[in-house]
Formats: C-alpha cells, structure tokens, sequence
C-alpha cells in the first residue's frame, strides 16, 4: 500500500515536472500552468510523507525503512532516518525544489511574465532531473521481498538532534540556489529588447538561500565538535568542502548584486555566480553520492548514480556556461570603482570570496586529479588550507569593517578617518582585555581578535547611529561574522589538550582546572546501553565548577560504539571531555579539551542567520513594492 | 573586457567534469589502498599448521607454483561470505592458503567442517604478527602470489564475482 502510494506520487511529480516545462515552452495559459506548479507541489508533498509514514510505523515491508530503521528507535529519530539515507534525501530535495518552484510561481505577473516563465522552464528541468534520477537509480518506495521482523537501525552517530534537522536547512540552501540558477539562465535568455529588474528577483532568494545554507553548516560543525569527539569543529573534510565553496560564492553575490541594484555594473558577474554557485552545489552533490571520494558523508557506493549525476551535471553545466559565454555580452559595463568607496571595497569582497573557492575546489579536487593522471593516491589536509585561506580571508575581512560605512562613488580619505576613529578606539581596548585573560599571544591570535573587534564595533556604531542608510539585516548578519571569528580564533589559538590514561581518583590539571575521575558507571538508553565517567572539576580555590560525564555507548542493533563528549561552556571557554578505551584495571584512555571561547561561533551563526531572515524579508516586501 | 574571457568558466568547468568521468568510469575503490609489497618478495614466516603435523615454514612452499593467500578468521562474517569463491579457486587447480587470524583452533576446525577446506594448509596467526609484516588493513584479504614467490596482486575485504574474474584473469596472464 504504502509503496504503491509513494511509486504512483513520485511517477505524478515527473509528470508534473514534464508538463510545466512543455506547457512553458509552448506558452500555454496560466492555467495549466497553475495546475502543474501545484500538482507537483502536492505530488511531492505526498510522496514525502509516505515515505515519513512508513518509518513512523516502521513499516519494513519497504526496503529503505528496513535498511534504515528499527522499531526500538526513539520516534524524532524515526523521522529524522528519513533523510538520513540517500534515497530518502532526494525525496527531501525534491519536495524543497518543488517549494522553491511554487514561491517562484507566486510572483508570476503581467509586467515579468516573460522572466518568470523562463525561470520556471529551467526550474522545471531541474525538477524533472532529479525526480528521474530518484524513480531510476535511488527508488525510496522498493518493496523487501522477504518479511522482516526488524529494521537493520540507524547509523548512531547520526541519531542526534543538530543532525536530525542539519540536511533539511542545508538542502534548503543547496535547492534555494537552483532558483537563483534559474533567474541567471532567464536573465541570459532574454531577448535584447526585453528589460526587467532581474536582480530584484534574484536577490530574495539569494539571501534565503544562502542564510539557510550558513545555518546548515554550522549546525553540521556543532555535531561534529560534540558528537565526533575529536575536539574540533572544522576538519577541511572533501564533504565540508562541499558546502563551503558554494556558500563562499554566495556570499560573492550577495555583495555583488548590492553593486548591480545601485550602480547597474557588475551584471555579468553576477550572473556568473548565479549560475556557478549552484553548479558547485551540485558538484558537491555529486562528491557525496557517487563515493568518488571517502569522507564521514560518503553513502553507499554506487557508480551508476555518479554516472547519472556527472551526465546531468555537464547537461545544464554545458547549456548554462555556454549560454552565458554568447549571450552575457549585453550586460557589460566600463563603470570605473573607486577603491575608497562601497563598490570598491565590494569588489574586494568579490575577488577575495572567489579566490577562496577556488583555492578550496583546488584542495579538494586536487587528490582525484592526481589520482587520474598518476594513478597515485594523495591527501591534500589541513595545512594547505590554513595556509592559503587564512591569509586571503584576512583582507577580506579587514575590508568588511569599514566597507559598509563608505559612501558611493568616492570619499575623502579625510572623511574616512574620522568616521573609524571611535572603532579603532573600541577596538583596541578589548583586544587588550582578552590578552589579559588568554595571555598567549600568536600573530595569527593578536591579527584575529583585533579584526573579530574590528568588524563588531563598526557594526555596533552602526546600530547606535540609527542611521537609515545602513542595511539592518547586514548590520546584524554582519555583527555575526565579527562573534564567529572572535571563537573561531580563540578555539584554534589557544586550544589545550591533555591526553592520559586515567584510573578512578585520579587527577589531571588543564589550565587552572583540576579535575577529578570519581568513579565510573552503567546506564541504559532506549535503544543502546552506557558506560558513563563521572569527572568532577575544581578550580584553584578547590570550588567545584561543574560535573561532567562523558559517555561511551554501545548501540547492539547496529553493532556499533559512539562516543558522546560532555561539554561544560561558559561564555569564555568549554571545557571538553572525551572517554576512550579502556577498563577497570588499567584505567580509561580521557582526553580533556580546554577550548576557549568557541560559544562565540555558534552565536555568532546563530546572529547571522537572524541578519539574513531580516535581510530576506526587507528584500522580499521590496520586491513585492516594486510588483506593484 | 574581451568576449573570449567569457569561455573560460566553461573551459575549467570541462576539464574537472572530464576527470571526475575519467575516475568514475575507471575500476576504482576508494578505499582501496596501493600494497607496499606489490611487485615484490612476500615476507618470510614460519607458523603452526592447523590441519598438518609439522610447522609451515613459507620458503618452503612459495616460489614454485601460483598460490592465493586468504587470511581469514571465523568470527569475521564477511569471510563466510566470500567463502564459496575462494573453494571455487581450489577446485580449479590453485593453490590456497589460508592463514588463520586470531582465531581459536577448535572453532576453526568446526567451521572448515561444516563450510569446507579449501586450504592446502593452514598457518596459525594467533597474535596477529604474519598479518603485520604482510601490511593486512582488515580481513579478509586475499593476496596472488606468482610461482616466483612475488606479490601479484592484494584485494582489501570480501571477494565479490568482479574481483574474482579478475584475479582469474590475472591467473591466466602470469601462468
């Protein structure tokens, strides 16, 4: 039953998504049109929830809920399992694809009908891809064919709260981009005498997608730092990577399509990061699902799915770059920037951004390119990128402080001065302060809290002065950015670890803190069993700060250990514990992490998604203004 | 700004769509990992034979005919499914030696009975040590040994049909 649903509403989207793109083609009215953005909209929809249904129920007569699910397993991580596989993720895609096809639909009027029509023809052709990709290779709905008592479970490190709703946030950045993609190739194919403000269009889901896309990785980097059990929160894996470099150039549109809506220049640009941001979505896509490469996201392997991916990839890669190359010329411009001045500190933005990418895409693809003309395996890590994108982002990032208090065109230098002066000043008194608590310095340190001050007390000037001219939303997503490199800095310059084998009673000092292995014991969870440590922390004075008790389970459906960190945070530092292997007799293996201030990054994410909601709904009641 | 510029983003974009095809459409296993001891000597051990009397001693039996060694272990359940292929390379006339990883002997024993013995002999590796100086990552894995006594070939995990059509290709090639 339930799979006879889900096949026969999955078969209704492709042919949804096949008759929006002819009836498109051939301009057939709004009507039909209509029909077919809210037929696959409802079609998804339902094909979704089957699939929900059927792992709520554990219903194991479906293959994907038997390979994924257990009955045992607690109810949000039954949910959850639905896209924590491959098959059930492309549903998922999918349905927010099909979304972004009906908000897309929704802005559909006389004046823009021409731009929206060729949106939703390339939407259109997005959408049908993937649905085939999922009905030919990566069916949710195939039946088992014997019966099965139980499901095979769930992978346990991924039955987590920050994970059970990481995909959907990062899909909706991933996705939200195909619509930025769309309006590019609408934009492009216009014909020479039809105009249209398309960078009001773009720009809303621009700043949607990319907000979600920032929300959705950070949340995938808090996992990692507690769940992983490694003490870090960023680890240059091919699959980060994945979701870096399009939120990189994203971040390059955003700033640029300012340019585009003031000055009109930078248009052709623009475009190209429309249409690049998104083609690196779907690179990353396809990096994860054909197991071309080994990283924790990798899903199982197979090659024919790559093969589809790849197929498809080149298809609207080739049309999109090759449409852009003839036809972008119409949108050059000779305007002249001026450095000292928004547009030039703009484009400073804009260089810097796509030169990160491309270092990043260079890191990750470089192993794969080796391999394929050397037939040797490489390893391109951590130090590479330290080393390349650290120096390129601190311009970026100086230049970010004073970029949105300049003026258009140009500006006295004079002007400019007196205008940072009081942030220079705030600046440098708590950069003083944090050195009087941390008192380490390291260049890399001294160079990234004063930048960190730097972009916080412009932006908090900015707030106090009230003036309308500052864009709110980028103020505070602004603010963010300034609160993100503050712990970023912080967690990776003065990070302490102490790693020693621990008998129960012993003692081990970290920083000023004493800590105590008091004893260790069992518990039970609903679907594993616990060896839980007890560790009690001291200061100086003997005070007893906090308990911490980190966990080792053992999850015997899917044969499998975790290791759940314990964590205690304050606003200046997290004290981090890991318990590891070991017994009784010879003591536990605990690695004790002092990690300061790293609060500040997931506040710091927490800001910037906040900007950019606000940045998305300024830019969207513009829009609709502007509709009418 | 010249037009021409225009056509590098596609350029680039070819190039890495290129290799990435080139990758995928390869036999390749990313998690397989190049063997040190391709091309070369396989390492000298001596061992207790589970199923003969008298120590196996490698330099008397490598180095005269083409041999397949299995290291395997009877709580590893990927090796029970690999199983049938490696008894089919015994009845097509190679010679198989299994070397038993950490294992206990009775279970063993039981296990051959009831699976079958495809193994001419059987080295006994309790502490793991063959496995280390052979660079074993994760049993099974399966080694071709040419009738020199040099390392063919390695296979990391449990046979599948390509991965034996391949060592029999390869078989058929050094013979």
């Amino acid at each position: 039953m339930v799979t006879l649903l889900g096949t026969l509403s999955l078969w209704l989207t492709l042919f949804f998504s096949i008759s929006q793109f002819f009836s498109l083609k051939k301009n057939q009215s709004l009507k039909i049109i209509k029909i077919c953005v809210i037929g696959l909209l409802i079609f998804s929809l339902i094909s979704f929830f089957t699939l929900m249904y059927a792992y709520i129920v554990s219903d194991f007569s479906v293959l994907n809920v038997f390979q994924n699910s257990h009955s045992t397993k607690p109810l949000i991580y039954k949910i959850s399992a639905v896209w924590g596989n491959h098959e059930g993720s492309m549903l998922l895609w999918i349905l927010v694809l099909t979304i972004f096809n009906f908000f897309i639909f929704k802005f559909y009027n006389k004046e823009n009908f021409i731009f929206i029509s060729k949106t939703l023809e390339t939407q259109a052709f997005i959408t049908f891809g993937f649905i085939l990709f999922t009905i030919l290779t990566s069916n949710p709905f195939e039946e088992t064919i014997k019966v099965h008592a139980d499901g095979l479970g769930f992978n346990p490190i991924l039955q987590d709260p920050a994970l059970a709703i990481h995909p959907p946030l990062l899909y909706f950045g991933y996705v939200g981009f195909s619509a930025v993609f769309s309006m590019s190739i609408a934009t492009l194919s216009l014909e020479n005498n039809q105009k249209i403000a398309w960078y009001n269009y773009i720009k809303p889901f621009a700043v949607i997608a990319w907000t979600f896309l920032s929300i959705g990785i950070a949340l995938g980097s808090l996992w990692a730092y507690y769940e992983l059990g490694w003490g870090g929160w960023w680890f240059w894996d091919p699959v980060e990577n994945a979701s870096f470099m399009p939120w990189l150039l994203g971040t390059a549109l955003l700033h640029s399509l300012i340019i585009v809506e003031k000055r009109k220049s930078l248009q052709t640009w623009a475009l190209l990061l429309g249409i690049l941001t998104f083609l690196l979505s779907m690179v990353g896509t396809f990096l994860v699902r054909s197991g071309i490469l080994t990283s924790v996201h990798t899903f199982a392997l197979d090659p024919s799915r790559g093969l589809y991916i790849l197929l498809f990839i080149a298809l609207i890669g080739t049309y999109s770059l090759i449409l852009f190359a003839s036809k972008s010329k119409r949108y050059f411009d000779n305007n002249y920037f001026a450095f000292f001045s928004k547009e030039g500190s703009i484009l400073v933005n804009n260089i810097l951004m796509a030169v990160v990418c491309s270092t990043v895409l260079l890191g990750t693809i470089y192993p794969l390119i080796v391999e394929a003309f050397t037939n040797n395996k490489i390893s391109v890590g951590e130090p590479y990128y330290n080393s390349t994108v650290i120096p390129i982002i601190i311009p970026a990032i100086l230049v970010m402080g004073i970029g949105p208090i300049l003026g258009w065109k140009k500006e006295k230098k004079y002007e400019i001065l007196k205008k940072i002066l009081p942030s220079i000043f705030l600046t440098i008194i708590p950069t003083f302060f944090i050195f009087m608590i941390y008192q380490s310095l390291s260049f890399i340190g001294v160079i990234g809290i004063l930048l960190s001050f730097w972009i916080i007390s412009n932006n908090l000037m900015m707030l106090i002065q009230k003036n309308k001219k500052y864009h709110k939303g980028m103020i505070i997503a602004h603010l963010g950015v300034g609160l993100l490199i503050l712990g970023i800095t912080g967690s990776s310059v003065w990070q302490k670890e102490n790693v020693s084998k621990m008998k129960i009673k012993d003692t081990v000092n970290i920083e000023k803190y004493n800590i105590v292995f008091d004893k260790i014991e069992e518990s039970v969870g609903p679907n594993y069993v616990a060896i839980k440590g007890n560790f009690l922390v001291y200061d100086k004075e003997r005070n007893i700060i906090t308990k911490l008790k980190p966990e080792n389970r053992f999850y015997h459906v899917e044969n499998n250990f975790t290791t759940e960190a314990s964590i205690h945070t304050n606003l200046l530092r997290d004290l981090y514990i890991v318990l590891g292997a070991g017994n009784i007799n010879d003591g536990w293996i605990v690695r004790i992490y002092y990690n300061p201030l790293v609060i500040w990054i997931w506040i710091g994410a927490i800001i910037i998604f906040l900007g950019g909601i606000t940045s998305a709904n300024i830019n969207l009641k513009k829009l609709k203004t502007f509709d009418q | 700004m010249k037009k021409n510029l225009l056509i590098i983003p596609s350029i680039i974009f070819t190039f890495v769509l290129l290799t990435f095809f080139y990758l995928l459409v390869i036999e390749r296993n990313p998690s397989e990992l190049p063997s040190n001891l391709l091309n070369k000597d396989i390492p000298i051990f001596e061992a207790e034979n589970l199923i003969k009397n008298k120590k196996f001693i490698s330099t008397n039996e490598f180095g005269n005919e083409i041999i397949l060694v299995n290291f395997f272990a009877t709580w590893c359940k990927p090796c029970r499914d690999e199983h049938s292929y490696i008894k089919q390379f015994n009845n097509n006339g190679i010679r198989v030696i299994g070397i038993n990883y950490k294992d206990d002997p009775k279970k063993t024993i039981q296990w051959l009975e009831k699976l079958g013995n495809p193994y001419s002999d059987i080295p006994i590796d309790k502490h793991g040590r063959i496995a280390i100086d052979w660079g074993v990552y994760g049993i099974p894995e399966t080694f071709l040994v040419n009738s020199k006594g040099i390392i063919k070939f390695r296979h990391v995990g449990p046979m599948s049909k390509k991965v034996f059509k391949k060592i029999n290709l390869l078989i058929k090639e050094i013979k």
